[in-house]
Order: C-alpha cells, then structure tokens, then sequence
C-alpha cells in the first residue's frame, strides 16, 4: 500500500505530523519518499525515505525513527521537484495511489439511466453510417468519371514511307496527335512509333503466318494486317513498363531495340532477347497509301503483362 | 522589476488562466530522457522540421503554379526564371524533399537498431511506418508537378509498377491516373493527393504518433543498469532540444546549399514521346528500378514479384516486427539477425542505386 496524502506520520514515540507531498521514482514509478511536515515538524518540512516508514495504514503512516531523528533527515528543497502535472512520465498516474479516496461529482438525474446513454452512443454510429453509405457510390462514381475512355479508333497519318531507305532497320516516326481530355482545350501531344520496312524473315516472325486482326472494344473487326505487306509499326510503347524504347547497336545482339529504362531488348521482328520484358513489341494496324503515306490506328496496350490489354 | 507584471506577463497570465498554458508547456518540456539526450534522438524532431519547410515553401510556391497539363510546365518555369527568388524556394522544396527521406531512413533505422519498436512501442511502430508510406507518396506525387519530361515518364512507370497489383491493380492505376494514360486528370489527382490529402493524413498520423510515443514514453539507450540511467537522465528542454535545433540548422543549411548549387532545371515540357531522355526515377526509387531489371523479375510474375511482392513483403515484415520479435533484449549487439538483417538490407539499397547509376553510362 502506498502513503496517502494528508496521513497522519507517527514516530516511535509521538505523531509528528501529516504526510504533505510523496516523491515519486521516475523510473519504477514506487513511492520513494515521503514529505512529512504540519503541527509536529512545524512549518519545515522533512524528506522521508520509504525504507524508514515502519506501516502504511490507510489513514496513517509508522516510521522507524522516533521523533528526535527525525530531524537527522534532510529538509525538502522544494525547487529540486516538479510536480507530476509538470511532467510527462509515461504510465506515471497509473501506479500512484496516494490520493485519500475518490473525489466524486453527482451525475445529473438524467443521466442516471445507463440503458439510453448506450442507445444513443449507438444511435450517433447508425446517423454517421446513414451519411456515408449513401454517399459511398456517388463519391465513387464523381472518382471513377474519366477512368474508363472509350477507345480511339480513328486512323492517323504518321509520315511516308520514302524515308526508310534499309530493310529491317527501326525507323522512328515522330507525329503529333491531337488530344482533348474532359474539360480542356483540345491540345497536341508528341508521340512516336517504330517503323519497318521488314524482310520475309521478319515479317514471318512478326506474323507467324497469319494475318493479324484489330479488334475494336464491342468485338468488332476493325482492320487487318496483311503478312505480305513489308511495312510493320511497333507502338513506341515499351511492353516491359511502358518508356519509349530505342533502335541501338549492341555489342553482341547487333542492331535491336533497346528500352534504356530497364534495358529490355527486342530483336527487328519484336521479339524479346533479353531483359525483363514480358512479350514481344506491339504491331499496331498499318496502311501504306499507294504515294508512301503511312497510317496507323494509334493503340496503347498495357505494359508488364503477358497477353495484349489494350487501354487506348 | 518592482513587482509590478509587464504588458507580456498580464497577456500570458491571461492565456494560463483559461487554458492552463504554463502547465502545458511544462509537460511539453519536461520530458524525462532516459539516459541523457543523445545526437542519435533528433531525427523524429529533424523530420517535423523539416516537414514545416516543405509545407511553408510548398504553400508558397501554390502562388503561382497552376495544376493544369497546359500551364503546370509554364507556370513552374515561371517559378524558376521569373519570380524574385522563385528558384530558391522551389529547390528547396525539392531537395527539402530527399532530406526528408534521407532523415526517413535515419529515424527507422535508429529505432530498428536500439530495439525501440519493441513492446510498448508498437503503436508507436506501426504508425511510423505509415508516415513512411506518406513521405513516399508525397515523393511521387510531387514529382509529377512540374509537368516535365522527367516527371511525365516517371510516374508513367511508376503507375505501371502500381498496375501489377493482382485484381485492384488495374482500377488503382486508373482511378490514379484518372483515365488509361497520364494527362491532365493525373496532374489534378497528384495534386490534390500531394497538397491536400497527404499533408492532411501526415499531420493526423504525425500527432498520433507523438501522442503514442509520449504515452509509452522514450525508450533511452540499450544498455546500462537503471541507477546508471537514472543518473544520466535529463528533461527533453533544454539539452535535447538544444541538440534538436542544432540538427535542424546543420539541415536546413544543408538544404539551402544544395539549392544553390544545384537548384531545380526542368526538361522538355511533358509528352508521350520521350525523345532522347532515359527515364529514370528519383535517387530514392533507383534501387527499386535497378532491381526490375534483374532477370529474375522478368516476365509478367517476376514483375509482380519485384515490384509489388517484394516491397510489400518487406513493409509486412517491417510491420509484424515488434510482434515476431517478442524478446525483451534491446542491444542491437545481442540482436544478430536483427544486425546482419539491417546491414543485408542497407547494402543492397546502396549496391543497386550505385549500379543504377553506373548502368547510366552504358545507355548512350
């Protein structure tokens, strides 16, 4: 039990006054001493370590030393303490119990009546529940509005053919694309792709001897690229994690398409040779005009996974 | 002095009386450090600061940028070229930006290592390591911001990675980027995520986690008996703090030097063609992209593995850690896996970003 506040201190022969402040350990948090002053002590008062109180009964605390010796024990030197409001000790108020019982405050009559105050501390969840759940789906839908765009189908002129003077060599298309998100002037955009007059040998690793079909969101065909046609388009779209890959020499591979972000490589027919990529380059559809003109539909396809996901 | 209060005390003796300041501050103050203040203490006060900064030069640099794909590039040159000393206050913010995760680094591993996630410091953990997702988020978000080169083709990549999540992976990356590909919606997203959202859940997350950390109080060095410690301890105010402000001025002098030296310079303004620019994230993600170009993270599943299942194993780990480690033993010396964990981890950071940056050379 520890000392309370205000007990009465007996010393082996008299009582020598009250307990007026305990001293706490910051570190175990115990009671170490305790202040004993009032009528015996006078007005001075003595700081009395816990080893020499004798019992601690609730409203009164025996020392060891009669009341001679007790003047042997040093005076309280108030400004070496701070008051535990003063302080933060973690978990300090949980292991002192040296207030003289509780300090009551009625509860209004009211409030008496602990089967309503349960009603309405769940009645402030139902209306806090009644708020958000109706909000959830149109806070939801106001988030999800541009996520899903539709496709863009349209057929767009990168270039001419006459500029590609060798077989089987990357050439870079650089064009502009005309962009208009939601609310916003409509803008243009620099975006590229790979272009390549391919031989036979690439055009049958590119197709594998079929034809290739582009599809539109419904299922529907939308063009078809034909095997023989010796013009192929790779978005310039990394299928590794989606940076914009480049037509390198290599010291042992030779001439491949190198993505410098997390070095994939890719052969002329788009075929993965080394690095982290996950297929081969995406083919876009390609019409080459009877003067060299060059269109494409200009689909972006998800990066990082095995199977074409197309996204725009 | 003759007894009479002077305007400042009536004021502040005004104040005490109704919301018991002097008490207040005492408690603030008058901490009890185990063990004494130590140097190794001033990351979590460094971070605070240096959090203030970020938030005073990044309200102010809201003066004139402007979050739109059209005018976000224009108005941070603007920034940089036209407005008296716009330059400084953007490259602090920046590089404000890699102390704040440098110092990220330091707090955790100081806590790591001095065993103080352990009981009854969980809490004080686990809310920890939120506001480390919350200092990388604000990395990310922000680097988008000025709307160039390096931060279209950063985030490009760096939402693509987010896509690899399985089921969630592809609504994430949409509702991120407010459509299939970055444009305008993902600049009004970051935005908002990066001024609006993430300071708010870092000052709430913040003042839990001083909260928490008062409520379990400091846990003081590993070693040493309780008498010996007892001896040594002092108050938070002055010589902590003292030491605390000391840390904060050699970093915000730091900061300040690094914006002159190297203060911000943007790319080409942001578009789909990357021309000849090699994206490359931040210094603090390099690790992460170096170690996805590892051959065994290739492929659909090494990806996943290397971007999603990886990081997020760790920061599993990194939360289960006060739990799988019930041990009482504080001393990292009497810690080995804990030790030689520590030590694995920190060095392969410092092996892949050192590799990404000599790969550089490789790529021209």
């Amino acid at each position: 039990m520890q000392p309370k506040l205000k007990s009465k201190v007996r010393c082996t022969d008299r009582e020598v006054g009250e307990v007026t402040k305990v001293i706490v350990d910051p570190l175990s948090h115990e009671v170490s001493h305790i202040v004993v002053g009032g009528n015996g002590a006078g007005t001075l008062e003595r700081q009395v370590p816990m080893a020499q109180v004798e019992t601690v009964l609730e409203d009164a605390v025996q020392l060891r030393a009669s009341s001679t010796d007790l003047e042997r024990f040093p005076l309280l030197k108030r400004d070496e303490f701070v008051t535990i409001k003063e302080v933060e000790i973690a978990h300090l108020e949980d292991h002192l119990h040296v207030e003289p019982g509780e300090v009551l405050v009625p509860l209004p009559e009211l409030e008496r009546n602990v089967k309503r105050r349960t009603f309405f501390a769940n009645f402030t969840q139902a209306i806090g529940v009644l708020v958000a759940l109706p909000l959830a789906v149109p806070v939801l839908r106001y988030l999800m509005k541009p996520m899903y765009a539709p496709l863009d189908n349209r057929w767009l002129k990168i270039g001419n053919a006459g500029k590609i003077k060798t077989e089987d060599v990357g050439v870079q298309f650089k064009y502009k694309k005309k962009v208009k998100e939601a609310f916003m002037l409509e803008a243009e955009v620099d975006k590229n792709v790979w272009v390549l007059k391919a031989s036979p040998a690439v055009l049958e690793e590119v197709y594998k001897g079929k034809d290739m079909d582009f599809h539109d969101a419904t299922g529907r065909l939308l063009w078809t690229n034909k095997q023989n046609v010796p013009y192929v388009v790779y978005s310039g779209k990394c299928p590794h994690l989606g940076c914009g890959y480049k037509w390198r020499g290599h010291k042992v591979l030779g001439k491949v398409f190198l993505c410098p972000c997390h070095l994939s490589i890719y052969n002329a027919g788009g075929k993965v040779l080394d690095g982290p990529a996950p297929r081969s380059l995406d083919p876009l559809p390609i019409r080459v005009a009877a003067n060299g003109d060059i269109e494409i539909i200009d689909m972006e396809f998800k990066a990082g996974t095995k199977a074409q996901v197309r996204i725009v | 002095m003759n007894g009479q209060p002077t305007a400042i005390e009536k004021i502040v003796a005004f104040v005490d009386e109704r919301v018991g300041l002097k008490t207040l501050q005492a408690k603030m103050l008058n901490e009890p450090v185990p063990g004494g203040s130590r140097w190794a203490y001033v990351f979590g006060s460094v971070l605070l600061f240096i959090f203030i900064m970020q938030a005073v030069t990044g309200i102010l640099l809201m003066f004139y940028y402007v979050p739109s794909a059209d005018h976000a590039y224009a108005s941070t040159q603007y920034i940089i070229h036209e407005v008296d000393y716009g330059w400084f206050l953007l490259s602090y913010h920046f590089w404000g930006s890699s102390a704040m995760v440098i110092m990220v680094f330091a707090h955790m591993s100081q806590v790591f290592l001095w065993g103080a996630y352990k009981k009854p410091r969980e809490m004080v953990w686990l809310v920890g390591l939120a506001l480390f997702g919350i200092v990388m988020g604000f990395g990310f978000t922000g680097y988008l911001l000025p709307w160039d080169q390096r931060a279209y083709w950063a985030t490009t990549v760096g939402v693509e990675i987010m896509d690899k999540t399985p089921i969630v992976g592809d609504f994430m990356a949409r509702f991120l980027k407010g459509g299939p590909t970055p444009g305008q919606m993902t600049l009004s997203r970051f935005f908002v995520i990066h001024v609006m959202i993430l300071p708010a859940a870092l000052m709430g997350l913040a003042g839990l986690h001083i909260f928490f950390f008062r409520k379990a109080g400091p846990a003081g060095p590993f070693r040493g008996s309780s008498e010996e410690l007892k001896a040594k301890t002092d108050y938070f105010f002055p010589r902590q703090i003292w030491k605390d402000m000391v840390a904060m001025g050699a970093v915000f002098f730091t900061i300040c030097s690094l914006a002159f030296i190297e203060p911000v310079v943007l790319l080409e303004e942001a578009t789909p063609d990357p021309g000849e620019y090699h994206p490359e994230p931040e210094w603090y993600f390099l690790f992460l992209f170096q170690l996805l170009r590892l051959k065994i993270f290739a492929g659909e599943f090494g990806q996943f593995l290397g971007a999603i299942a990886l990081p997020g194993a760790f920061m599993l780990l990194l939360a289960a850690l006060p739990f799988i480690d019930r041990s009482p033993e504080r001393n990292i010396f009497r810690r080995p896996i804990a030790l030689v964990g520590w030590i694995i981890v920190m060095i392969s950071i410092a092996l892949f970003t050192v590799s990404a940056i000599i790969n550089r050379e490789f790529l021209d």
